[in-house]
């Protein structure tokens, strides 16, 4: 007979049965399609802002290179020009144009407060031979075939040279005034002009639109520039568009304008399009490999766009599992609403059992149901999850931009990759949680239902129930002593740790469930409480399976809520206190332009020379800082002043330096310290040694001592400021911290400084103070919205887990109220149900967040980005998570009892 | 050979009223402008004794010099080629000098004007291009390249050597007779690499009146200009991954000056012949706005013994017979040239007829932004008889010359 019945059946049972459900019941129906859709927009909106983070890295070269073929790199500071010779030289005869390549950063000047820092727009400055850039336009463009007549290169009017020397391209007008390359034909003086001029620059499009003159006032280093912009940079479609804060120079003005005569920072290589470029560039990077000879890095923009991925891989990873936690807690109300849905339909599928309707056929229907439910919930979830991208991009860019590399994101596009990823995973959970009720319904035997049925008896849970929660406890325990996974570039990702935390939630979930009988059952004062409180509690002295889950999924919601708080929580105090301690001295310089992790702004030694003599000043710390390739990864040299720090700042030492060498200029040059998060990464420790690459070659230092740093997760060394200049040949300080007298006025100080060098960042302590703990409590914007949705959701599943009982027990209530119950009293034994349910869940929870709080703070954080924090659980904020979620509870529980109470014996849905 | 002034002046603007002085006004007279100041440069001087190695080198007191080759080659299964290499060097007329005051706002940095720096020098640029026919498939490649002086271009003061990007021009010493021999290396993208070896055939000859070849009425609009007319050609082409071997004869021009256009010019024509009896021809048409010939155009002989004699435009003729039309410029050069010119002893001489080996062989002016023709020819007597090969350059007829200078 199973193999007889129609599959008209099937939409029967879809259009009566499962269809006319979701009709009657519009509002649950919505709910849970919201629910699952916002699970699904939570992950699909972090997974679409990292992308855009991510994509938002750029080899600038590539809008004149079009992508070159490698890059040669120095392992630490600039290369010399020299190179450029010895490139040429060694490589005479080779078709290949070697790109010389300088970048900086500016940003357009403030209004001269202390400001906010890293809200503007940090330009990208790219200094290339504006001459030489015509001859890489004739390279990329691809000559005619060998056959029949030559087709020469025409001149590229999309390519950047274009903006350079054409001279048709004076039509350019900037906000109205005409560009100075606008000559008559035959003004050609004026094209002199331009390559001679110092402060010439091509603008993007949208750069040129907005200025109302063609001078661009920029904070390039420290002093402010009026640059004149002479020409405007192409857009085409076909070309790689420049990014709206490229800034094009002729690379001698770059090196003038930044105070960098004879440095570079790459030198880029190019292969004329032809036969065989593949092969040519794998034959001239294997020659450059053996002529660098590890004096030199090698490297091409696809590697460089890697690295900034594999940078904030670790980052990014963190945010996505957190939003699939989310995406799990919507997975468990998915299942406790279908869940629902097979009991209160129980009299029909008993009904189509007995009218021949095969359980295969009913587990189908409810197949069918779940992936329909998936299916809308996931695509209401991409939509909600594209608009939330647009809000998490912004905290995804301003947390890349304080510990990576500058960006400029604004919005994240619909990937149609990750947007089946998200839709396959919404139907695929939808399924996962619709199986166990689909299989309960198939399995629902015909005669059961045809009588009047009991309600899901009350059960003591199966016995591998304790013995599974303690296993996944003591694994979870073992998880979480392993190491974290290394990958490459230095990143680590804590994956043994996150494994640990999901089996201690699911343990604990599965614990918490065994508690109500042991507590409720030893309740000596159960004769004394009321018929409501008794009739309350009666139902979790012998909870059923549902009550177990849904105190479960309160468990989880709580504890990762709750566990999230304790390490934002640490994680404040830790850096409240570190900040304290760090920043005490009375003024705080740096370029204007320093507005994020990447900012190549410095401050020339004219000017840093001329503060540190002022005489309110007594001790000053130059800093400077130079990015450095390693065997491990790349890291932060700088060059400071150890003594100052330690009489300066109060440093909170991992392991403190021994002996007095370090804090004497005379003794120290051999000596270093590092941060904590260097320490963890490199795996060196005090004492060890450590090979510094130099452009006067490679320094060996011992590292004197290790102190807890929290500025960044790359980590950091730091050596004496005069054997740093020495080494790399330059002066260019990042930052100047200053004591000042006592009797100095820091505010004055300030604004006198200012006044003297508008183009510098002047901060005061308190102002410092506050900025630094903004940006950091600024990237944990993310977490705080997660952590909001998983409670959200947890508390809406304990909803629907006591509807769902409730109606299953609606003959029991009908019985009650037969006894004289009202329905006031219905609906406090519900609440009371509630509250009790909530509170086991709560307090499992807090607990469990406790372990999750530790697991986070000295296993993820310590691993992934090697920071040791104070532990310092927020217990107010727990409190109130508790209370809010108690209040919750107890007002769904009241609501829903109200609704039970009303039911009608009888009544179909 | 005058490309020079077409190529570089399009990009960076030659003054079109030299004096002799020749200071021309900086665009610093304009506002907009940065300041700079004007420089002074050399002009050909009547008499000049050249001193060699060193004037096969570079000349930085004049403001335009190159080195010239063409010529015609063969290589291993006896297919013909025609080359270019051409070697420019131009000098700025400004050189740069620190703001004036006012320019910049207050409270902001004045940053003075660099001096130029030694590997990015705005004071003189390198143009170059490359040119190579393939006669039996009537291909035609060429590349320009252009490179301020700095590390990637240079061209020494002391002797011959001069470099663009991997291109060079290089005398590698004296032969016996006291030649210079020259290494040329030069190619096309990826798809040609050459590398040449030339020793003069003749001795070198210095076109003009004493040692001055005037271009048009005003005085500075003149240069020296020396000339290997025969130099033998050995080398190797690398084609991919294939090496061959290449010879046959070139043509060398090296020319100074300071300035070469003057008012009323258009355009002009140029070739030089290398007869099979060992004679050569050089001449050169400058072209007028109402299309006749300017009086200083020049033809010359050099005969087997390497003397020259030269006439001025009464005495010769160039005429253009049927057209070609380039497909990229648009522009219509003459297809053949009919060219009668006395004989060196100055009696009246035959007409030659010169047929380009292919017929496009513009370079498109991809950099300049100037095309122009220049191109291998055979030279017919006649009765149609191959008597020599050549080389012809013609400019201004893509476009109006003028406006672009």
């Amino acid at each position: 007979m199973s193999r007889s019945t129609p599959p008209q059946v099937q939409r029967l049972l879809w259009t009566r049965f499962s269809w006319r459900h979701a009709r009657q019941a519009p509002w649950t129906t919505a709910l849970l399609v919201l629910t699952l859709a916002l699970g699904v927009a939570v992950y699909l909106a972090i997974r679409l802002a990292n992308r855009a983070a991510v994509s938002s890295f750029r080899n600038f070269t590539d809008v004149v290179t079009a992508e070159s073929d490698g890059m040669i790199l120095a392992p630490a500071g600039s290369l010399p020009e020299s190179l450029l010779t010895g490139l040429r030289k060694q490589f005479p005869d080779t078709p290949v144009h070697w790109v010389p390549v300088l970048e900086s950063t500016a940003v357009e000047p403030g209004d001269g407060s202390e400001g906010i820092i890293g809200n503007r727009t940090t330009y990208t400055l790219l200094g290339v031979d504006w001459v030489a850039l015509q001859n890489l336009a004739q390279a990329r463009r691809a000559q005619g075939p060998e056959t029949g007549s030559g087709s020469p290169p025409e001149p590229n009017r999309a390519h950047p040279s274009a903006a350079v020397l054409a001279q048709d391209q004076g039509s350019g007008s900037v906000g109205g005034a005409t560009l100075q390359d606008a000559g008559t034909p035959g003004d050609q003086a004026l094209l002199w002009a331009r390559l001679q001029d110092p402060r010439a620059v091509l603008v993007p499009a949208a750069v040129a639109a907005r200025l109302r003159s063609p001078t661009l006032r920029l904070v390039i280093q420290e002093r402010i520039v009026d640059l004149r912009v002479a020409g405007v940079l192409p857009d085409d479609p076909e070309q790689p568009r420049a990014p709206d804060n490229l800034l094009l120079f002729d690379l001698p003005a770059l090196q003038a304008l930044t105070a960098r005569p004879g440095q570079l920072d790459r030198i880029e290589f190019v292969l004329p399009e032809g036969p065989d470029r593949p092969a040519r560039a794998s034959a001239l990077r294997r020659d450059l490999e053996g002529w660098a000879s590890g004096r030199w890095l090698l490297s091409s923009p696809s590697e460089r766009r890697d690295n900034a991925a594999t940078m904030t891989q670790a980052f990014r990873l963190n945010l996505t599992i957190l939003s699939l936690l989310a995406l799990l807690v919507g997975l468990m109300l998915v299942y406790q609403a279908l869940d629902g849905a097979v009991v209160r339909r129980r009299e029909e599928i008993a009904i189509l059992r007995s009218l021949g309707v095969e359980p295969g056929r009913i587990r189908r229907a409810w197949w069918i149901e779940a992936a329909v439910l998936g299916l809308c919930g996931g695509a209401l979830g991409l939509l909600l999850g594209w608009a939330g991208a647009q809000g998490a991009v912004r905290g995804v860019g301003q947390t890349v931009n304080s510990l990576y590399y500058a960006t400029t994101v604004r919005s994240a596009s619909l990937d149609p990759v990750e947007a089946a990823v998200a839709l396959i995973l919404a139907v695929a959970a939808s399924l996962a949680a619709g199986g166990w009720p689909a299989r309960q319904a198939a399995n629902t035997p015909p005669a059961q239902r045809l009588g009047r049925g009991r309600a899901q008896a009350g059960s003591r849970a199966p016995r591998w129930v304790l013995p599974g929660a303690l296993a996944l406890l003591g694994l979870g325990g073992l998880l979480a002593t392993l190491p974290a996974l290394r990958l490459e570039g230095g990143s680590r990702i804590s994956l043994a740790a996150f494994g640990s935390a999901l089996t201690w939630l699911l343990g604990a979930g599965l614990l918490a469930g065994l508690l109500p009988p042991m507590v409720l059952g030893r309740l000596a004062a159960w004769d004394r409480l009321s018929g409501p409180a008794r009739l309350g509690l009666s139902h979790l002295r012998r909870p059923t399976g549902r009550h177990r889950l849904a105190i479960a999924g309160l468990v989880c919601a709580v504890a990762m809520t709750a566990g999230m708080a304790i390490l934002v929580g640490s994680f404040d105090t830790t850096l409240r206190g570190w900040i304290e301690r760090t920043f005490m001295a009375d003024l705080y310089v740096s370029s204007e332009g320093a507005q994020s992790a990447s900012t190549q702004n410095r401050i020339q030694p004219e000017t840093w020379k001329s503060l540190v003599a002022e005489p309110e000043v007594v001790a000053a710390n130059v800093v400077q800082a130079v990015e450095l390739q390693l065997p491990g990864g790349s890291t932060l040299l700088f060059g400071g002043n150890p003594a100052f720090m330690r009489d300066q700042a109060r440093i909170a030492w991992r392991e403190a330096p021994t002996g007095d060498a370090l804090w004497d200029p005379a003794c120290n040059s051999g000596l270093a310290l590092a941060s904590e998060s260097f320490s963890h990464r490199f795996r060196l420790h005090r004492g060890d040694t450590l090979t510094l690459p130099t452009p006067t070659g490679p320094k060996v230092v011992t590292l004197a001592g290790i102190f807890s740093d929290y500025g960044n997760e790359r980590g950091a060394v730091v050596v004496q400021r005069e054997h740093f200049a020495a080494w790399f040949g330059d002066e260019l300080a990042t930052s100047i911290i200053a004591k000042l007298r006592d009797s100095a006025d820091a505010a004055a100080v300030r604004a006198r400084w200012k006044a003297a060098h508008p183009g510098l960042a002047v901060y005061t302590q308190p102002h410092l103070r506050g900025e630094a703990l903004r940006i950091f409590r600024q990237t944990f914007a993310i977490t705080d919205a997660l952590e909001l949705i998983g409670v959200a959701v947890s508390v809406l599943g304990l909803g629907f887990t006591l509807a769902s009982l409730l109606w299953e027990r609606r003959d029991d209530l009908t019985t009650l109220r037969a006894l004289g119950f009202r329905h006031g009293e219905i609906a406090w034994a519900t609440t009371i149900e509630s509250l009790v349910t909530a509170t086991v869940g709560i307090g499992v929870g807090l607990a469990a967040s406790l372990a999750l709080g530790w697991l986070l703070i000295h296993r993820v954080n310590v691993q992934t980005f090697g920071w040791t924090l104070e532990t310092d659980p927020p217990w107010l904020w727990m409190t109130g998570l508790a209370l809010a979620v108690l209040t919750m509870a107890g007002l769904t529980g009241w609501s829903i009892g109200r609704w039970g109470a009303s039911l009608p014996a009888e009544r179909e849905e | 050979m005058w490309i020079l002034a077409l190529v570089i002046t399009a990009l960076v603007a030659l003054p079109r009223h030299a004096t002799d002085a020749l200071t021309t006004p900086g665009p610093g007279t304009r506002e907009s402008a940065p300041s700079t100041v004007a420089r002074t440069f050399a002009l050909p001087q009547p008499g000049r004794v050249f001193q060699f190695p060193a004037d096969h080198g570079s000349h930085p007191e004049f403001k335009i010099e190159w080195w010239y080759l063409t010529g015609h080659l063969t290589s291993e299964g006896g297919r013909r080629h025609g080359f270019q290499a051409t070697f420019f060097r131009r000098a700025s007329e400004v050189s740069a000098a620190p703001h004036p005051s006012g320019t910049i706002a207050p409270a902001v940095a004045s940053p003075a004007t660099p001096p130029s720096p030694p590997n990015f020098a705005n004071d003189e640029f390198f143009l170059a291009h490359m040119a190579w026919l393939d006669v039996d498939t009537k291909t035609f490649r060429h590349e320009e390249r252009l490179n301020r002086r700095g590390w990637d271009a240079q061209a020494d003061t002391n002797r011959l050597d001069v470099r663009n990007g991997n291109w060079s021009l290089q005398d590698l010493g004296p032969d016996a007779q006291g030649n210079p021999t020259l290494e040329l290396r030069g190619g096309i993208q990826a798809d040609l690499f050459w590398r040449m070896r030339l020793t003069p055939k003749k001795p070198l000859v210095v076109f003009g009146t004493n040692g001055v070849s005037r271009k048009a009425r005003e005085p500075s609009a003149a240069s020296h200009y020396l000339t290997f007319p025969r130099l033998s050609v050995t080398g190797e082409l690398r084609r991919g991954s294939q090496t061959g071997r290449i010879e046959g004869e070139a043509w060398m021009d090296h020319e100074l000056s300071s300035s070469q256009l003057g008012e009323g010019q258009v355009g002009w024509d140029w070739t030089s012949i290398q007869f099979f009896d060992g004679r050569e021809l050089m001449a050169y048409r400058m072209r007028r706005d109402d299309g006749s010939t300017d009086p200083f155009s020049t033809v010359a002989w050099v005969g087997q013994d390497g003397r020259v004699s030269q006439w001025g435009p009464d005495r010769f003729t160039w005429r253009g017979e049927g057209q070609w039309k380039s497909p990229r410029s648009g522009g219509t050069y003459p297809a053949t040239v009919l060219l009668t010119v006395p004989e060196p002893d100055g009696r009246p001489g035959p007409t030659w007829r010169i047929e380009p080996l292919c017929a496009d062989q513009e370079l498109s002016g991809g950099i300049g932004g100037v095309p122009y023709w220049e191109g291998a020819c055979r030279v017919l007597d006649a009765s149609g008889r191959e008597v020599g090969r050549a080389f012809v350059e013609m400019t201004g007829y893509a476009g109006h010359l003028r406006r672009a200078l």
